[in-house]
């Protein structure tokens, strides 16, 4: 056909992508902004805080120099593990970040809050943990992807319950993950203390054995891991889902517009519940990269809310497979590097909370951040995050 | 008699498009000006310049002879300026008199709302200009109607006495269109000055004491009321000669594609709203359904398409029954629907063209394959369909949000009839659409009619319903008066029966 | 815009070049570096890391040394700050809680230069068929960890017998989060404490929610939900209990705030003296039961400044003022000096606590 020379169009469709995602940027910017008004205030200097936080995520120039050095003279890769720890564990705190962002923005897409990222989080961590200790003797090859499904399927029926529930009987999802959050803590104080506890007095399970553990890629203490690939393919693969398949069509129909997506013959109920069952798996996953790969043992506080950070980081990826990647790794990044500037410059960690919530509080409100940087707005074409109250 | 309101040679550019260029408008004291004008004529852009939501690149404005710049609403208020819009700003759980005080509220005793003091206010606008309203209703109580009347309040009770009304009636039904015009003749007697922005010509006519017509953004001339006529105004606003009239060759119906059989639906509020009705569409012809908004067209319409269930009663389609009357087998059987709120049913306006375009077909061959879907099938259907159905867009890449109403409704006639179709169900295909969409769409769905399929057109402007339909049926209060023969039918004989009177006993009466 | 962008990117080059130069800087000085790892409770957490830290606090104003600590908000965070003090040559790393344990086990093993000593917890923590490295940290005591670890049953027995020798109703109760050594501890002691305070005075005092014959008694199962706290006491006083000591954590708030409201009970706080931690309760706080970290890890941080740090156990007791019972409010006269009996008495070893 003549009329389909598409690739020079779709040129024209990619122009509108910065203006979509300057917002989120100056989000970011004006949140570190802020945090080193707060750390001026408190009396420390923000530019030895920030170069703290900087090496604390990224590691020192000056450390991978060295590193290099002497790699390369001696052969010795002791040094060089060192420089590149800081950045190696960043990844590994943004791992779960990606999964669980994944998670909440795949049920934003389609009108869905879910708020119970953290509770299938939980779920999806003990489901791993006990299928990676109390089987003995497989090899890794079984062993590994049977506690990755495992976590996955556990936070995927913690996620589909609520689903079922609105579908079935019109109840919000909101209340819902919320009361599964409570129900996922308790249950696993329960386990930690009985069923699942280790010997010993401690309320944690034992560890998982050698052939459940995602390969690290280093010797002691790098932590980095296969699950950060494991991450990357999933937002892949939900990209693709969302994007490339009928399914995703579907889901993201609904979520646009569930008049429009019933009056194409869409089953709307069949996408809430097919979603909250997909969403709660990427929630179980997070849970599972983090009890397989990083701790090997699950104790109570397992999570440090994850699930509730994943929020934030579906907002400010835009519910983009891509931009949740993005986001996750910044969290994971700030985190991580907020460890150097606790110790070096004496920032309480508390700062990079504030620093997250001051980006929330931009990306929640996108005319304060159009109003600061005098950014005009083309034409409000707002994405539905999610239906109200009332539907 | 002096001007109230004169704009001098308003040019506005937005970056490729002259939106406004050298526009010239007056208002006389006293009068109403009619602004006529396609969507995307430049109307809006105008209003929102003498409201100062824009600031023109050229050009003054002068009110009441005074050259005076408006740099916000707050300026236009205190010019005496006010502004109905066409989408109501109001709280819809709140009550007429808290959005009426919204923004300005006045207080008493330093801290408390002062709501009676407004209230006794709106009264006493609500009299003096017969608008009847109570100001303790709440917003979300009231007909679309009275909403617009509370707009109307609103801008009085700010003291206004230059009226903009950006498309009063696209959202009215007749009864109400009249009601409105008595409004603005009470309006005009106690020394209001209006700007009525429309493209609804026979209403210009109606009520307009001038008439200025724009054009891609430019005037194209201003016209007295009494030499013109609705075909020298369509041309003035199109820009070449419009067929009004639609040109159809007698209808050659065949075997019946949908029958209905006693048919009660109840709405999402579980109000029975159809309550028991019979017909039948046959190929190869139209049938309308006329009937004043709001007795049952709306959920016969979902009824049929399956977004409502039925309560009893049978549908039958091609001589077969529905077996679960979902949406998704009511397509299958070869039905296409353009729905009545094209921005709700019809289309997801964050969706590019493309996506839209095969909404109902996504999941077929060519444009998916297992689940993977087609992007190159669905890019060059898309393109396709564009191209064929004339729809005025830069590709087929962008939201289908960006495009004018009329154009949104191309998108969904090209969708619905780029598929084999045996029927075609269109509620209410033109409304709020410029002279030349309607043109357009008329002619495709006499089009379709033509090439065999039966369609059941739903709408509530009469002349439409004359104009495409081979029979008739008026529906009122859930059921169907009587159907009749377009061909022999006349505007008295339907408007008795939609105000529910059967013509038998209107001659009785004689 | 343009402006926006110069400004961003110069504000990451002057980060980039004092990120380069701060590394160096911050590790300067001869002094004895001494660094706490937290669990997640943080630094002000009113209890065990604040109380530890305070500690630390007053060794850095008393002997000179370089503290610092770093807080964790997730269970990964407890290895990544360790190897944070480790890059920082850190000569003593304190970490708080037994959830520490296996991580501190790991690092010490790995870096038998360092000194380490963990609050509440002692190796070797290893019991068949616990693996070593995984669910426990080690087989063997290690040479380079002090447990600190702290006989609160002395303290618990203390804070029985002034319950018993307080209450008007002839019952006193306790409950705690988890049934585990560290908890039940203090409830053995309580109960010891009753039973003694009856056995001199001729009294019939009963405790409610721990029985030690059994090893069993009542567990909320966590240590964060106040409501717990608040209908475990509710019940408690049902049954006709005027003093509760809540061995939960916060927990125990829950307990005080339904004490504060109905009047009719009073607490017993635990690990840190409550009329301080939760000065809005002083009313109903009848006493505290107290687990001295901050004098365990001074102590701690002392033998290091001395050189005379040793792996092992320390064993916080009342003859060393590692636990204690805070001042009972509204006690008489007999009442004080009996407690001052008893706790010679312990600390002569006359009168058994466990």
């Amino acid at each position: 056909m003549k009329n389909t020379d598409t690739p020079e169009k779709k040129e024209t469709k990619k122009i509108t992508f910065p203006q979509e995602w300057l917002v989120p940027v100056l989000a970011v910017v004006t949140g570190l902004i802020v945090g080193a008004i707060v750390i001026l205030v408190s009396g420390e200097n923000p530019f030895v805080a920030y170069g703290a936080l900087f090496e604390g995520s990224f590691g020192n120039p000056l450390d991978y120099v060295e590193g290099f050095k002497s790699f390369f003279t001696t052969g010795d890769t002791q040094l060089l593990l060192r420089a590149i720890y800081p950045f190696t564990e960043s990844l590994v705190t943004a791992t779960p970040y990606i999964f669980a962002g994944l998670s909440v923005a795949l049920g934003f897409r389609c009108g869905l809050f879910n708020i119970g990222a953290e509770g299938q989080f939980f779920v999806g961590a003990l489901t791993s943990a006990y299928i990676g200790y109390s089987l003995t003797g497989l090899p890794t090859i079984i062993h590994l992807p049977l506690a990755i499904l495992g976590g996955a399927l556990g936070g995927a029926i913690w996620g589909m319950i609520p689903g079922y529930l609105k579908a079935r009987f019109g109840a919000h999802e909101v209340v819902n993950t919320i009361m599964m959050n409570w129900i996922a803590f308790r249950l696993s104080d329960w386990l930690l203390n009985g069923p699942m506890k280790s010997s010993g007095f401690r309320p944690v399970t034992p560890n998982v054995e050698v052939t459940a553990e995602l390969p690290r890629f280093f010797p002691e203490p790098l932590r980095f891991n296969l699950g950060f690939f494991l991450a990357l393919l999933f937002a892949y693969l939900v990209y693709w889902f969302l994007f490339k398949t009928t399914l995703g069509f579907e889901i993201r129909s609904v979520g646009a517009n569930p008049d429009a997506a019933k009056y194409a013959g869409m089953n709307i109920i069949r996408n809430f519940v097919l979603v909250m069952f997909l969403a709660g798996g990427l929630a179980g996953l997070a849970g599972s990269a983090q009890v397989l790969g990083v701790d090997h043992w699950v104790g109570q506080g397992f999570s440090a809310g994850y699930g509730f950070d994943a929020i934030a980081i579906a907002l400010l990826g835009k519910s983009h497979p891509a931009g949740v990647v993005l986001s996750a790794l910044l969290f994971g990044f700030l985190r991580s590097g907020a460890t150097d500037m606790q110790s070096i410059a004496r920032i309480p960690i508390d700062i990079i909370s504030i620093i997250q919530g001051v980006v929330i509080v931009f990306i929640a409100a996108p005319d304060i951040i159009r109003w600061l940087y005098r950014i005009r707005v083309k034409k409000a074409e707002d994405t539905v995050l999610t239906r109200g109250w009332g539907k | 008699m002096t001007n109230v309101l004169e704009l001098r040679g308003i040019t506005k550019r937005f970056p490729g498009v002259l939106a406004n260029d050298k526009v010239d408008i007056t208002l006389r004291e006293g009068k109403i000006l009619a602004l006529l004008g396609e969507n995307g004529a430049g109307k809006s852009t105008l209003m929102n310049i003498l409201y100062g939501l824009y600031k023109p690149d050229e050009g003054q404005i002068f009110v009441r002879g005074q050259a005076v710049d408006i740099l916000g609403p707050n300026d236009a208020i205190a010019q005496g300026i006010g502004m109905v819009h066409q989408h109501f700003m109001l709280v819809p759980v709140m009550t007429v008199t808290e959005n009426v005080m919204l923004g300005i509220e006045p207080v008493k005793n330093g801290v408390f709302l002062d709501k009676e003091k407004v209230s006794n206010r709106i009264r006493e606008i609500s009299d003096q200009y017969g608008l009847e309203v109570d100001p303790n209703a709440y917003i979300r109580d009231l007909p679309v109607g009275i909403q617009q009347r509370v707009e109307i309040i609103k801008v009085l009770y700010r003291q206004a006495d230059i009226l903009i009304l950006d498309e009063p009636t696209a959202v009215l039904t007749p009864q109400e269109v009249d009601g409105l015009f008595k409004i603005i003749d009470t309006l005009i007697k106690s020394g209001k000055s209006l700007i009525f922005i429309t493209h609804k010509l026979k209403e210009v006519l109606a009520v307009a004491d001038d008439i200025t017509v724009l054009r891609l953004g430019k005037t194209v001339g201003s016209i007295d009321p009494k030499e013109a006529t609705t075909d020298t105004l369509a041309t003035m606003m199109v820009g070449r000669d419009v067929n009004l009239v639609v040109e159809k060759s007698p209808a050659k119906p065949g075997e019946p594609v949908l029958e209905v059989n006693d048919l009660f639906v109840r709405d999402e509020r579980q109000q029975t709203t159809v309550q028991g009705i019979s017909f039948e569409v046959r190929k190869g012809e139209v049938l309308g359904i006329a009937g004043v908004q709001g007795n049952g067209q709306t959920e016969l319409v979902y009824a049929l398409t399956g977004l409502l269930p039925l309560d009893t009663g049978t549908i039958q389609l091609t001589g077969k029954p529905l077996s679960h009357n979902s949406p998704r087998e009511i397509l299958e059987r070869g039905v296409a629907h353009i729905p009545e709120d094209r921005q709700r049913h019809g289309l997801i306006l964050s969706f590019p063209i493309h996506d839209n375009m095969v909404l109902c077909t996504y999941y077929k061959k060519p444009f998916a394959n297992g689940i993977s879907m087609q992007e190159k099938a669905i890019f060059s259907k898309s393109e396709e369909l564009v191209k064929q159905y004339d729809v005025r867009t830069p590709n087929i890449y962008v939201n289908a949000g960006t495009l004018s109403g009329g154009n949104q409704q191309k998108v969904i006639i090209a969708r619905e009839f780029s598929r084999p179709i045996e029927l075609l169900i269109a509620s209410q295909p033109t409304r709020g659409l410029d002279v030349g969409s309607i043109e357009y769409i008329h002619s495709q769905i006499i089009k379709k009619r033509d090439e065999g399929s039966g369609v059941l057109l739903v709408s509530s402007e009469l002349d439409e319903i004359l104009a495409l339909s081979d029979r008739i049926a008026v529906m009122y209060k859930g059921q169907i008066m009587a159907v009749v023969d377009a061909a022999s039918a006349t505007k008295e004989q339907l408007g008795l029966l939609m105000a529910g009177v059967h013509p038998s006993e209107s001659k009785n009466k004689k | 815009m343009k402006k926006l962008y110069f400004v961003m990117a110069a504000l990451i080059v002057a980060s980039l070049v004092l990120a380069a130069c701060g590394g160096g800087a911050a590790s300067g000085g001869d002094a004895i570096k001494v660094g706490e790892v937290t669990d997640l409770g943080g630094i002000d957490d009113k209890s065990f890391n604040a109380n530890g830290w305070a500690g630390a606090q007053k060794a850095a104003e008393e002997l000179g040394v370089e503290a610092k600590y770093l807080e964790s908000t997730q269970q990964s965070d407890y290895a990544k700050n360790i190897q944070q003090f480790l890059d920082e040559d850190t000569n003593l790393i304190v970490t708080v809680g037994f959830l520490l344990g296996v991580d501190t086990a790991t690092a010490a093993k790995a870096n038998p230069e360092t000194h380490f000593a963990i609050v509440d917890y002692a190796y070797p923590d290893c019991f068949d068929p616990a693996e070593e490295g995984k669910s426990c940290g080690s087989t063997t005591e290690l040479p380079n960890v002090l447990g600190l670890t702290f006989q609160i049953d002395q303290a618990g027995f203390l804070a029985g017998y002034a319950a018993a020798g307080s209450t008007q109703t002839g019952k006193v109760a306790t409950f705690g989060g988890i049934n585990i050594p560290p908890v039940n501890a203090f409830m053995i002691g309580y109960e010891k404490g009753v039973m003694y305070y009856n056995e001199e005075n001729g009294t019939a005092v009963e405790v409610l929610g721990w029985n030690t014959e059994a090893n069993d008694g009542s567990f909320t199962g966590n240590f964060d939900s106040l409501d717990d706290g608040r209908s475990f006491a509710e019940s408690f006083v049902q049954e006709g209990a005027d003093i509760i000591m809540p061995v939960a954590g916060p927990v125990g708030l829950g307990s005080a705030a339904y004490c504060q409201e109905s009047g009719a009970c009073k607490i017993i706080g635990v690990d840190v003296d409550w009329t301080v931690s939760s000065p809005e309760y002083t009313d109903v706080i009848l006493t505290s039961v107290l687990k001295n970290i901050n004098v365990a890890v001074y102590d701690a941080i002392k033998a290091e400044v001395d050189g005379t740090f040793a792996g092992g156990i320390y064993v916080g007791t009342l003859a060393n003022g590692g636990v204690g019972l805070s001042d009972v409010a509204g006690a008489s006269d007999e009442l004080k000096a009996g407690l001052d009996a008893v706790k010679q008495g312990i600390i002569d070893g006359t009168i058994a606590t466990k």
